[in-house]
């Protein structure tokens, strides 16, 4: 962690993979609705100045006669402790205790929680020290929802937790103050009537991450804002450019006079369209450091780059910092003038999902002519035009494969397919029914396919689940230095 | 770049006894010390350091090229390294890359990061330096 910011505010997020859940679900809730019972869990963490991210990564259960069953309270008998501690000494996550409270109780932490959290911050800090100690508590509420609360020992500081982010769902989370108070507006009464005006209310406090903001990307910020999403993170590198006008969603020809980034212009018109929504635009990509601080705060991300870069970077983050994504991806196919393809793609990429290497989706050659700079670009294509004059190969020095054409009315179809699969996602309404779709607009009955790839057992993304910045040597993707620094993008 | 990926691929070489460092001039290299080579038939050294860049985006991207010395007896003798693809000041020498790519239709395996790496590229050094003219 040397050179990191330090936690400013206190921003204090955990987030849970799906599958995780609902076995820590049926876990702690074993002695529902009249006694609690406990676990520790292995939790990566990232730290950043946006605050101090904790991803669950393995639940270490208690085994027989580890928690006293005789009390209906949690009582965890010295073995477990030691065991746990003995084995954090041999890995480098966080360590925290998981308990549930009764029926009628809220997750509000009692004398004996402040007594068990008080000993074991300590305890942990001689086996796991420079390491954060998380304790959270889940309840079970008279709607049947899980609300959570938790606080985290960092740096000799107790710290709320903000905001729990289960996998594509929704749960409660309970701070020290109230309820994090929900939401409610007018201007999505049709929503409301078609979701419920919970899932309306559950938008406004949402935030999604939009990684693109060219054709698809900006269509799919238009419905997120439109739909009253709370907040959105906004990201691309480019500026806008003549050709962009056909895709663009809110995009004119005085933005290409200003020079303006398709940053700034997605963040102004989703201002325009929603002065209320809270826009963090950056000009940069993913994984640079400070996208990867703003992405692992949102709800979900989607990814709207037609990259195989930031497609990988993308499976990345939903494996290590348990981020679900959606990945859109279109293209037009034609020849002699008759187009014979209009494809959209769309791929789920959740903790427990193949990732993108597993799926077979990236080329490293192309990857790599991606990522190269402008300078190496241009030696290698003259290198390639050199080998070619000699009669050798060009593809070790030069591939060039093709940007793949596309048109306004499948990158917006493709852009709000996405948001809706999200707003389903944030809402709790409904989950995409793929892992990875593909359709051919042009073919009778879209010619739909659902491409299913199992991962790959020697994978990293196997065993770097919920790492965070801990599995960052399973890392499948880094920034390439040459790349300008990302930043929030000035008004 | 992965630091802590690198790092953990040389710390497998050095297991193995084969020493190799991460170093950087802004950019970031591997330099192999004492890789074996096939001179001792030329009557050439049977060692000789060798220098590779760390690929943009790695491990994303394959390792690609590998550079010699300014002024080797290899350079001429080792496949691609009569094409000169830049030079390098790293660790205050001058360092030549080749044009030598066997991730990249090179004559190597397709590039797996689940698979290779800065410790597996050590065997095609070997082998390039072996296939001496």
């Amino acid at each position: 962690m040397a050179g990191k910011a330090r936690v400013v505010n206190s921003d204090i997020l955990v987030r849970i993979g799906r599958e995780e859940f609902r076995n820590l679900e049926r876990l702690l809730f074993r002695r529902y609705p009249e006694e609690e019972w406990a676990t520790f869990a292995k939790f990566g963490w990232r730290e950043s100045s946006q605050g101090l991210v904790l991803t669950l990564a393995e639940v270490d259960p208690p085994k027989l006669g580890e928690l006293d069953e005789s009390v209906g309270h949690v009582a965890i008998q010295e073995p477990y402790t030691l065991r746990v501690a003995l084995a954090a000494e041999k890995h480098s996550l966080a360590v925290g205790v998981l308990h549930s409270h009764p029926d009628k109780c809220e997750p509000r932490p009692s004398s004996v929680d402040d007594d068990m959290d008080g000993y074991y911050s300590e305890y942990f800090s001689t086996f796991a020290a420079g390491r954060p100690y998380a304790s959270l508590i889940l309840a079970r509420m008279h709607d049947g929802e899980i609300a959570i609360s938790g606080r985290i020992f960092w740096r000799r500081e107790w710290l709320p937790v903000s905001r729990f982010l289960v996998e594509c769902q929704p749960v409660k989370t309970w701070t020290r103050q109230s309820w994090v108070v929900d939401g409610f507006r007018e201007r999505t009464a049709r929503l409301a009537s078609a979701f419920g005006k919970r899932a309306a209310a559950r938008l406004r406090t949402s935030s999604v991450a939009v990684i693109g903001a060219g054709g698809t990307g900006s269509a799919a910020i238009e419905v997120l804002v439109r739909a009253g999403v709370g907040r959105i993170v906004i990201v691309d590198p480019d500026h806008i450019t003549e050709s962009n006008l056909e895709r663009v969603h809110g995009s004119h020809p005085s933005d290409i006079e200003q020079r303006l980034s398709k940053a700034a212009l997605a963040r102004n018109h989703a201002l325009a369209i929603d002065p209320a929504c809270s826009i963090n635009a950056y000009q940069g990509a993913i994984p640079q450091s400070e996208i990867v601080d703003a992405i692992t705060t949102c709800d979900l991300v989607l990814g709207c780059t037609d990259q195989q870069h930031s497609r990988l970077a993308l499976s990345d983050i939903a494996n290590r910092y348990l981020v679900p994504s959606i990945d859109c991806g279109v293209a037009l196919e034609g020849k002699n003038g008759k187009i014979t393809g209009q494809i959209v793609q769309l791929v789920r990429f959740l903790s427990a999902d193949p990732c993108a290497l597993c799926r077979e989706m990236i080329n490293p050659i192309r990857v790599a002519e991606e990522l190269m700079s402008a300078e190496d670009r241009v030696v290698r294509q003259a290198e390639a035009q050199a080998a070619a004059k000699r009669g050798e190969d060009p593809n070790p020095y030069w591939q060039g494969v093709p940007q793949l054409n596309t048109v306004g009315y499948l990158t917006t179809m493709a852009g709000a397919m996405a948001a809706g699969y999200a707003i389903g996602w944030l809402t709790g309404s409904f989950d995409p029914p793929f892992s990875r779709l593909q359709m051919n607009l042009g073919a009778p009955l879209l010619e739909v396919q659902e491409v299913t790839q199992e991962p790959r057992s020697y994978c990293s993304c196997r065993r770097a689940r919920g790492w965070a910045d801990q599995g960052s040597a399973d890392a499948l993707i880094s920034a390439p230095a040459h790349w300008p620094p990302a930043h929030l993008v000035a008004w | 770049m992965s630091a802590e990926r690198i790092l953990r691929e040389l710390s497998r070489l050095r297991e193995g006894g084969q020493i190799a460092e991460l170093v950087s001039n802004g950019r970031e290299f591997v330099i192999y010390r004492g890789v074996p080579t096939g001179g001792s038939r030329l009557a050439l050294p049977e060692m000789t350091d060798v220098i590779v860049p760390v690929p943009a985006g790695y491990p994303a991207s394959p390792i690609d090229l590998a550079g010699l010395p300014v002024g080797s007896p290899f350079i001429g003798r080792t496949p691609g390294s009569q094409n000169n693809q830049g030079v390098h000041c790293v660790g205050g020498v001058n360092w030549q890359l080749a044009s030598y790519h066997p991730h990249s239709n090179g004559g190597g395996p397709p590039w797996d990061q689940m698979i290779h790496g800065f410790h597996t590229y050590f065997d095609h050094l070997i082998s390039w330096l072996e296939r001496l003219v």
